[in-house]
């Protein structure tokens, strides 16, 4: 059987190279993902929200184009304030952030941002290759991903980033869990309100992004206003273009590690709404463990920001296959591109891939020339915003607070969210200074309602019965994971003292 | 700076008063969630999760009481972040009434005087024209009016 239609495959070549039009849209939209991108408080799935309207005027591929377009770009946008200031533009850049501020806090900036496209684009051309091989077979694993699954591997990103996160196990899952249940305030399944308290603003729940700014950027920002810079030495401070392209060259010297965090985000990537949040983290534990120092992981390891942007640059690809191989989306971007294809009266899923294959291979293979075309924007884009590391703290703490506040009231439409953002900045403060892990509240935070959402399907479908998730081995082989990811290190240390005994 | 062994450490002490605030929150969330409905579907996640919450906060509380006089690192004073978490508090509730563009004027002009500008005419021109101008860009960004107190929310 072959994986590649080679009939389609030309005629999306086609498609794509028969004349430029199709490319004069995927640069704007590039730049306008990685400015949405960098912006804190910006979101990707906001800008392809922002800019839908346009595609009207486009044909569906060219929408398309245009809208993956801002995906990629949003996609490394993120990772910019990631690295410069702590302050992930996305969830998926979370990991990113680990390793790639220490090594800006160093000096080291010019390198980590040119590590992170050099893996944001591999990962990209990598992850759209699986894509385009793996489709079909894809699309049948993502069909057999149920609410088991879906709350297993849930629990398994919050164990997992309560480990990684925080000084202490046992103050990342606490961390962890508490954001669980902040993310579930508001309407429950059943039809009745929980912990608002009487605020008409928490019927909806806590705005989750709102709150990830606040406990990221602003609690970061209170932190460093005895700061002079970002960066203390000011020979650190250089923008330096030959760093930015030594480091993206040096991106391609862990391909161990890019296509293990390509595999992961591809495979976690597909699963909707989890995927790109958990995939990064998945990513960076698996490179921390396999590394051969992994205490220096979180004091600025480029391997750490290596793992973390390939996996999540590839995830993309994956919530790219779960919308087009069953028109699910995976998340606020590809909700976007959702309803470009109803605005062009088309419906995702199985019949789609069979009747519309060359389409379907035309945007996978337009992916990588938005890869090689991020290579370039990137390289110009870079050094601009790197200037930010330039700007004396007492400027860009209150300007950066500010476009936060502005941020978080365009999510939301009222002053709900600029109130999020005090609240949950003071809970960030209090939480980094004794210890408790930010990064598990917020995925937490992130992940609440759609882990209740997976428990009660869990126990719809299996009738309150558990021994249903003996029926899953998916499921079970993710618990023995999580398992292993919160006991593994103990029970190998325990045994080789036995042996040794 | 660190704390002389055999005293109580105040920094482990507040991390403790944390630790209890956080349970208090979470068994506060669990009875209210509980009162408002019985219903396995409101409680099947939120009940399981508070409880393990409060286990981990009580086996952390245990390990925390046991080093509570043990020599440790005290972290920096928040003496000095305080004025800017309150200033930043009064940008965010002066919202409704200043406007995101004057809001954001008075709040970047009280910051830098704040943290030691002492140009005036530079402090001014940079917090008005930073103000307007991101006050416009997502004015005309956003589906949907932004509170606005000189450039009109008709942006």
């Amino acid at each position: 059987m072959n994986l590649v239609d080679p009939a389609a495959f030309q005629a999306a070549l086609g498609m794509l190279f028969s004349d430029a039009s199709p490319w004069l849209i995927v640069v704007p939209g590039i730049v306008i993902g990685l400015v949405f991108g960098a912006i804190p408080g910006l979101q990707i799935s906001m800008a392809m929200a922002i800019f839908l309207p346009m595609t009207l005027y486009m044909d569906f591929m060219q929408a398309m184009l245009f809208l993956t377009a801002i995906f990629t770009g949003g996609g490394f946008g993120g990772s910019i304030p990631a690295i410069l200031m702590n302050i992930p533009g996305t969830s998926s850049a979370i990991a990113t952030a680990f390793d790639g501020y220490p090594m800006s806090r160093k000096g080291r900036h010019n390198t980590a941002l040119g590590i992170a496209l050099g893996a944001s684009c591999i990962g990209v051309i990598v992850g759209y290759s699986l894509l385009l091989l793996l489709i079909n077979p894809l699309s049948e694993v993502v069909l057999r991903i149920g609410p088991a699954e879906m709350t297993v591997v849930i629990l398994w990103g919050i164990t997992l980033i309560g480990g990684l996160s925080s000084g202490s196990l046992l103050k990342g899952l606490i961390s962890g869990l508490a954001g669980l249940l902040v993310g579930t305030i508001g309407y429950s399944e059943a039809g009745v309100t929980r912990g608002t308290f009487g605020s008409p603003y928490l019927l909806d729940g806590v705005p989750a992004i709102p709150a990830m700014i606040g406990m990221f950027a602003a609690s970061e920002l209170f932190r460093l206003v005895n700061s002079d810079y970002l960066v203390a030495d000011s020979a650190a401070r250089k923008v330096s273009v030959a760093k930015i392209l030594a480091g993206f060259r040096s991106a391609i010297g862990y391909p161990w590690i890019v296509l293990r965090g390509s595999l992961i985000g591809v495979f976690v990537g597909s699963i909707p709404g989890v995927g790109s949040s958990v995939a990064n983290l998945l990513s960076y534990m698996a490179t921390k463990r396999k590394h051969e120092d992994p205490d220096s992981f979180g004091n600025g390891n480029p391997s750490g920001v290596v793992a973390s942007e390939a996996a999540n640059s590839t995830s993309e690809a994956g919530s790219m296959a779960t919308l087009l191989a069953l028109g699910i989306p995976g998340g606020g971007a590809t909700a976007v591109m959702l309803a470009a294809f109803s605005m062009h009266n088309i419906t995702g899923g199985p019949q789609f891939i069979r009747e519309e294959t060359d389409v379907v291979y035309a945007i996978i293979l337009a992916n990588f020339g938005q890869a090689f075309l991020l290579i370039v924007l990137g390289l110009l884009f870079i050094p601009l915003l790197a200037n930010v590391i330039k700007v004396p703290m007492n400027y860009l703490v209150p300007s950066v607070l500010s476009l936060a506040i502005f941020g978080a009231f365009g999510l939301t439409g009222d002053l709900s969210g600029p109130i999020t953002v005090l609240i949950f900045s003071v809970i960030g403060f209090i939480f980094k200074r004794f210890g408790l892990s930010v990064p598990a509240a917020v995925i937490g935070i992130l992940l609440g309602g759609m882990a209740e959402d997976s428990m009660i399907y869990l126990h719809q479908i299996s009738g309150g019965q558990w021994t249903y998730l003996l029926e899953r081995p998916m499921a079970l082989i993710i618990l023995a994971l999580l398992a292993a990811s919160l006991f593994g290190s103990k029970i190998v240390s325990m045994l080789t003292r036995r042996a040794r005994a | 700076m660190t704390e002389r062994p055999g005293t109580l450490n105040r920094h482990r002490l507040a991390d403790l008063g944390v630790l209890v605030i956080l349970a208090a929150l979470v068994v506060l969330y669990c009875v209210d969630s509980v009162q408002a409905s019985r219903s396995i579907y409101n409680l099947i996640f939120v009940l399981p999760v508070g409880i393990l919450v409060l286990l981990l906060c009580a086996g952390q509380f245990v390990m925390g009481v046991r080093t509570l006089r043990e020599e440790g690192e005290q972290p920096e004073p928040i003496t000095d972040v305080l004025p800017v978490i309150l200033l930043f508090a009064g940008y965010v509730l002066s919202l409704h009434w200043l406007g995101f563009d004057v809001g954001t004027i008075v709040f970047i002009g009280s910051f830098l005087w704040l943290h030691g500008e002492r140009r005036l005419p530079w402090l001014a021109a940079y917090a008005i024209s930073f103000g307007i101008l991101v006050a416009l860009f997502f004015s005309m960004m956003l589906p949907y009016p932004m509170p606005m107190l000189i450039l009109g929310s008709a942006y």
